[in-house]
């Protein structure tokens, strides 16, 4: 409480500064007040779950029976003797890398498209929006009627265009292409954000730009394209670390014959994950499992921003 | 000065709230359990009951009206033990059980799979029951097969509730309409190719109208590998994947949809997409093979099941065995339950002959007490008969402890195999080694 003010201070000037510091102090307070139970809650329910499954990752818990200090013999068995840990991982890989390119180039596709000023604008942002509404098992079941290689809408319609279309959920090559294409179908999401952002181009830099002679393409590239960057980083950043907690759709999509299947195809990371945590209770395998996705994922979203500064464009200086 | 002291008061108290509430949480019992404490309130004259709360995944409008007139006739039959039941979801309710096992708060008795109780016994999940069970005889109810699921170290870890027998299901009608004999279902893996290829009726293009048989529509591969040499696919001796047997198993079930075409066959299937829709009630599919209890849907959906007759399954070659796979549920004491010897009589009470036969009439279930079982009044009925009959055909095969999730390992292979990127020998071969792999990983 004590501060020692300097000697030249009168007394008047001392009673101000005391108020404005107890005020000061007084803000401050109620701002850890207010701040408190989301402080305790984190601690609670993430930091200390998050700093366990860190321990537990060298041991070979399991919940209930054993708890003992193993070294780093789960990632051992990870790293050298569990063959299915690597068909998981590039599962998951790939998935990433095809989903997120192509829902980004999608989403700002439509997304041009809907800035677009034609009457009955709104009924169609609605519908593009609107299968990102729905999600989770319903979707998953809807879609694996599309997919059914006999019955299904998507291989009618290739029929009528003379394409005989592919098994898609049984044939082990299909299966991710399938899931990636379902996952086309909500891009809704994205395409709102990058719809929001392409509203906040100021019409002036078109205009000048149109002046100067520039042609469609040109004023994509050279404006629109930085002006929505942000937007892009935000939507790839997410869709990356989204893309590896892939999961339901292994889950679900697997044809009854086994999660995974057919032949280990949608055998994603954390499906594997999950089947080695809730089903053998092999929890310490598990939690390492985890952090090794955690890690990559870090390092990617690392890689990330430090790339970004040298594409991505923030208006007004340089807060980069 | 003042100010602050009073805002800080204020967060000491909302911080001690807070851990008071997330305290609260971890020591509460999510409001499931019954506390035989906390009924101490009033000096009744009555005298307090225990209060046991059993878990099950009967929930549905057939089955959770038949467990819960067991209940009450248990709560009835005695005044030291109240049973309340709670029902959870099949999906959730083991996951549930084990955190609370973790958490030192268990249900007192739960219904759990009859194939992994050693792997539960391993893991400290379930009570030993030797000491409850002292010198009661209660061995001799169960079905010898079914009492040695239960066993961990040879020490009982449950009792055995239910199981559950695959047979042969043959629509007369159609039998007879393909100039076969009704009265004479295939007996071999031979005969049954050859009457499926007489019920077939297949359009010139191709098209299946209807189907004798295929394995992997009405039956699942697993059942054929187990039933050409009676193996079960992974035992504590080590996998029985590649045996010559389950290699000329796996080549047979794979012949059928070759012969067929593989596009014709998904086209067969995505006619009937559901359960409510099933191709054999729906006089499209011959022959089908399941568990004895779906009998109950030929009652309540097929319009004369007198049509439809039962057998055991067809042998691999004669002599080899007309061998059938199980399963089931048994009944255990989560580890840490708080009440065992009174869950251990509410226990008795459910595998006791009453109970159970009370259970297979509603339900045409199988159940593991042999009195009930054998019940003549039960036995009336010819297809309950076929089923109980078939039990001395049928194994229910345990997971190793040692091999928990095997199953992930043989399913690719033989996904490969039906798809035809493997050989059958190639890919048992390496089902094989994976699963050798997976229990020298596991030994510890």
């Amino acid at each position: 409480m004590s501060r020692s003010l300097p000697a030249s201070a009168g007394a008047g000037a001392m009673k101000r500064r005391s108020r404005k510091l107890s005020l000061e102090r007084r803000e401050k307070a109620w701002g850890y007040l207010f701040v408190s139970p989301w402080v305790l809650g984190f601690l609670a329910f993430t930091a200390g779950p998050l700093l366990f499954s860190l321990y537990a990752s060298f041991t070979n818990y399991d919940i209930t029976s054993q708890m003992d200090w193993v070294g780093v013999k789960n990632f051992h068995r990870m790293f050298k003797e569990d063959p299915l840990f690597w068909i998981s991982l590039k599962n998951t890989l790939f998935y990433v890398v095809l989903m997120v390119p192509l829902t980004t180039l999608s989403s700002i596709l439509i997304a041009m498209l809907l800035n677009v000023r034609i009457p009955g604008m709104r009924l169609f942002r609605t519908m593009f929006y609107l299968p990102s509404v729905l999600s989770g098992v319903g979707v998953y079941l809807l879609w694996m009627q599309l997919l059914n290689p006999e019955s299904g809408l998507v291989n009618q319609i290739l029929s009528l265009v003379g394409i005989d279309g592919p098994s898609w959920l049984t044939d082990p090559n299909w299966t991710k292409p399938a899931v990636i294409f379902m996952k086309m179908w909500s891009v809704g999401g994205g395409m709102l954000m990058y719809l929001a952002s392409l509203q906040g181009v100021p019409e002036q830099l078109y205009e000048a730009a149109e002046i100067d002679g520039a042609g469609a393409f040109r004023r994509f590239i050279t404006i629109t394209l930085p002006m929505i960057s942000p937007v892009i980083f935000f939507e790839i950043v997410t869709g990356l670390i989204g893309g590896f907690q892939i999961f339901q759709e292994g889950y679900v999509m697997s044809d009854n014959t086994g999660p995974g299947a057919p032949m280990n195809s949608l055998m994603f990371y954390n499906l594997y994950m999950y089947l080695k945590a809730f089903k053998v209770f092999d929890m310490g395998y598990a939690m390492a499992m985890a952090w090794f996705l955690f890690l990559i994922v870090i390092v990617i979203t690392i890689v990330n921003m430090l790339v970004s500064k040298y594409w991505v464009h923030y208006e007004g200086g340089d807060q980069r | 000065m003042k100010a602050l002291h009073k805002s800080t008061l204020v967060l000491l108290s909302l911080g001690l709230t807070m851990g008071g509430v997330l305290a609260g949480c971890s020591s509460k019992d999510g409001g499931t359990s019954g506390n035989a404490e906390s009924a101490a309130g009033g000096s009744n004259a009555k005298q307090e009951k225990v209060q046991l709360d059993f878990w099950t995944f009967w929930g549905s409008t057939t089955r959770r009206p038949i467990i819960e007139k067991i209940i009450n006739d248990f709560n009835a039959s005695q005044d030291k033990i109240f049973v309340k039941h709670t029902y959870l979801p099949f999906g959730d309710i083991w996951t549930k059980e084990l955190a609370q096992v973790a958490a030192g708060n268990p249900p007192d008795v739960i219904v759990n799979d009859i194939t992994t109780v050693a792997q539960r016994a391993v893991k400290n999940q379930n009570t030993n029951l030797k000491d409850l069970i002292g010198s009661d005889d209660i061995q001799s109810r169960f079905f010898p097969e079914l009492w040695k699921t239960t066993l961990y170290n040879n020490e009982p870890y449950a009792l055995p509730f239910v199981t559950d027998t695959r047979v042969m299901f043959y629509n007369k009608k159609l039998f007879k309409e393909a100039g076969l004999d009704p009265n004479k279902p295939p007996a071999t893996w031979d005969e049954l190719e050859a009457d499926a290829k007489k019920l077939d009726k297949i359009g010139s293009d191709g098209k299946i109208e209807r189907l004798g048989y295929e394995p992997t529509i009405a039956g699942g591969w697993d059942l054929f590998l187990a039933d050409s040499d009676g193996l079960p696919l992974v035992d504590d001796q080590g996998p029985h994947i590649n045996t010559p047997s389950k290699i000329e198993a796996l080549g047979w079930v794979k012949s059928w949809s070759d012969r067929l075409g593989k596009k014709n066959l998904d086209a067969f299937k995505a006619g009937f997409g559901s359960q409510q829709n099933d191709p054999f009630i729906a006089g499209k599919l011959g022959i089908k093979i399941d568990v004895a209890t779906f009998w109950t849907q030929i009652r309540d959906f097929y319009p004369n099941k007198e049509d439809i007759g039962i057998a055991p399954l067809p042998e691999f070659k004669p002599g080899t065995g007309h061998n059938s796979i199980g399963g089931g549920f048994v009944l255990e004491i989560p580890k840490g339950a708080k009440h065992p010897k009174e869950s251990y009589e509410f226990m008795k009470y459910l595998t006791d002959a009453a109970a159970q036969k009370y259970w297979a009439q509603k339900n045409f279930d199988n159940v593991a007490n042999i009195q009930a079982s054998n019940d003549p009044e039960l036995q009336a009925d010819p297809v309950y008969k076929a089923a109980v009959d078939n039990l001395k055909n049928t194994k229910v095969s345990v997971v190793p402890i040692n091999a928990p999730d095997f199953r992930n390992l043989i399913n690719p292979e033989v996904d490969a195999v039906l798809l035809g990127k493997e050989t059958p020998k190639e890919g048992l071969d390496k089902a094989q080694a994976a699963v050798q792999n997976l229990m020298d990983q596991n030994k510890t």
